[in-house]
């Protein structure tokens, strides 16, 4: 085995035990880099001699006794929405091709703190508005969609290019590619990590957070990112709560919510089985079953759009003056027409959030965590752009990805998605765990008990070079 | 409610009642974006929002203290 191909988890181990020195896993992860990304485009800019100063810092570090932690000395990626004092912060966008970042983001400096070593910056969507992320392709068959918007995260991650990797999330964009690539994904609670540095695309439905390999490579990161900022408005005085699950690792007294409506709803087959199969598993391990219907589903995407839409224009309102040219034409028309989102309809969408998080609260009175499909279908080829389902309706590619992500951005709460299996093509498929604001600790021991007992081995996607 | 067409004259003078002037070759593309989003979003008048105050932003703390978890 390759250092390249260890999980997080695997390789901080390795490093402790001073089997692998973070020189070579650096090493192993950037050879990686150079051998697939020409075929995946999972990275905007790669930062090779300052990976290889970092990871010799850490090195000696360590071996003067000074660890720092599980992170120290591991390499990662950055979805190019996040600053890092003296690389540009590009967006993937030609709108920012002088920009140059004067301070860490928050997220950077606390990985940076934990000793992380960066090895590049990766592509987004541009401004991370989409779900597509064309630049980069899907490690497990390059003809299909990334997912997005954090895309070239989580190809990095899947291909071995990156041991873990930081994405952001406003509709799924941490979530999709996580689950298009057949990694681990977790939108935490709003608020929960700073977004000081992070280029905003929607203000009230932005959050930042990791995707790795495994769900316990997510709890690593998810530690060193916490913590109050601020600098961000949103940022929380208050940590995650403990867990409400007993200690002896099992599921017994565990509610697992299913949903009845919504979220089986224009879903293939093959995402539906694999989801109901890994729902009935958690069963198997001990969690009680409760049906549950999704509330005001009808109007998740008015309510996610009426406040995305005018806070991204609102973001984007002196560039699209200045330097209209430069947006891709995709997003330059919604930034253009956003604009003409009034204030009555953005009030509207903010008190409908205001019912939807009611709402959500009653549902969550009766059960710990709502386990549902991540995307309601695979990665999607390169180019796709509608889907048609089994009822005759014609949805677009993007809003079928985002509609499953939605409602935990609208209402705030977490949602971790993991594998949960393939289609017939070998694609992998997600499953979303949703659960009260701050339940991250809940999440993640649901999410580590499925992965303990049927999760696949979390090995690197194979990429011909 | 079936929100009525909007014309790709109209954009151009609501973009620019915006400040946003936009070129003759943009007007036809903003216009057929302005209605998709107005046709989505324009289902929120079917809520009848009594006395319910707008949530700026989520607010977790809010929602943990007064969750049962």
């Amino acid at each position: 085995m390759q250092p390249f191909e260890l999980t997080l988890t695997e390789a901080a181990a390795a490093i402790r035990t001073k089997e692998l020195s973070p020189s070579e896993l650096t090493h192993s992860v950037l050879e990686r880099i150079t051998a697939v990304d020409a075929r995946l485009g999972a990275y905007v800019s790669v930062v090779g001699d300052a990976a290889r100063h970092a990871a010799a810092q850490a090195e000696r570090e360590i071996a003067a006794g000074r660890h720092r932690g599980p992170l120290h000395g591991v390499p990662f990626g950055l979805k190019d929405l996040i600053d890092v004092a003296g690389l540009p912060t590009t967006a993937s966008s030609r709108v920012r091709a002088d920009h140059m970042a004067e301070a860490d983001s928050t997220v950077a400096a606390r990985l940076f703190e934990a000793g992380a070593v960066l090895v590049g910056k990766t592509h987004t969507h541009e401004f991370a508005y989409g779900l597509t992320t064309p630049q980069s392709r899907n490690a497990w068959d390059h003809g299909r969609v990334a997912g997005g918007s954090s895309g070239g995260s989580a190809v990095a991650v899947a291909a071995g290019a990156a041991t873990f990797a930081l994405g952001t999330d406003t509709g799924g964009s941490i979530r999709v590619p996580a689950a298009l690539n057949g990694l681990v994904g977790l939108k935490p609670t709003y608020g929960l990590l700073p977004r000081h540095g992070v280029t905003p695309l929607s203000w009230s439905l932005d959050h930042v957070g990791p995707l790795t390999r495994t769900v316990q490579d997510a709890a690593l990161v998810l530690a060193a990112l916490t913590g109050h900022d601020s600098r961000d408005p949103a940022s929380l005085r208050t940590g995650p709560a403990s867990d409400v699950l007993p200690a002896d690792g099992g599921l017994r007294g565990l509610r697992v919510g299913v949903p009845a409506t919504y979220y089986f709803e224009r879903v293939t087959p093959e995402v539906e089985a694999a989801v109901r199969g890994a729902i009935e598993r958690l069963r198997e391990l001990g969690a009680e079953l409760v049906e549950v219907d999704i509330p005001m589903a009808r109007y998740v995407l008015a309510t996610h759009w009426g406040l995305m839409v005018p806070e991204a224009s609102a973001y984007h309102e002196w560039t699209m003056r200045s330097v209209p040219g430069l947006y891709g034409s995709d997003i330059r028309v919604l930034l253009e027409a956003g604009e003409l989102v009034t204030a009555g309809d953005y009030l509207r969408a903010q008190r409908a959030r205001t019912l939807m998080r009611q709402e959500w609260a009653q549902v969550r009175e009766r059960v710990d965590v709502i386990a549902a499909p991540t995307v309601p279908m695979t990665a999607a080829m390169a180019g796709q752009e509608s889907v048609e389902w089994q009822d005759g309706t014609v949805e677009g590619v993007s809003d079928a990805y985002v509609r499953l992500s939605a409602p935990a951005n609208i209402t705030g709460m977490p949602s971790l998605t993991l594998p949960v299996g393939r289609d017939g093509a070998g694609l992998p498929i997600g499953m979303q765990l949703m659960g009260a604001p701050l339940a991250e600790a809940t999440l993640l021991r649901v999410g580590q008990a499925y992965e303990a007992a049927y999760g696949a081995p979390a090995v690197p996607a194979a990429v011909l070079a | 409610m079936d929100t009525p067409e909007l014309t790709p004259q109209e954009a151009a003078r609501w973009a620019l009642r915006a400040g946003l002037p936009l070129a003759d070759e943009r007007h036809g593309a903003v216009a057929a974006t302005a209605q998709h989003i107005h046709a989505v979003i324009g289902t929120l008048r079917e809520l009848d929002f009594g006395e319910t105050p707008p949530a700026a932003v989520y607010a977790a703390p809010w929602e943990a203290t007064h969750a049962t978890l």
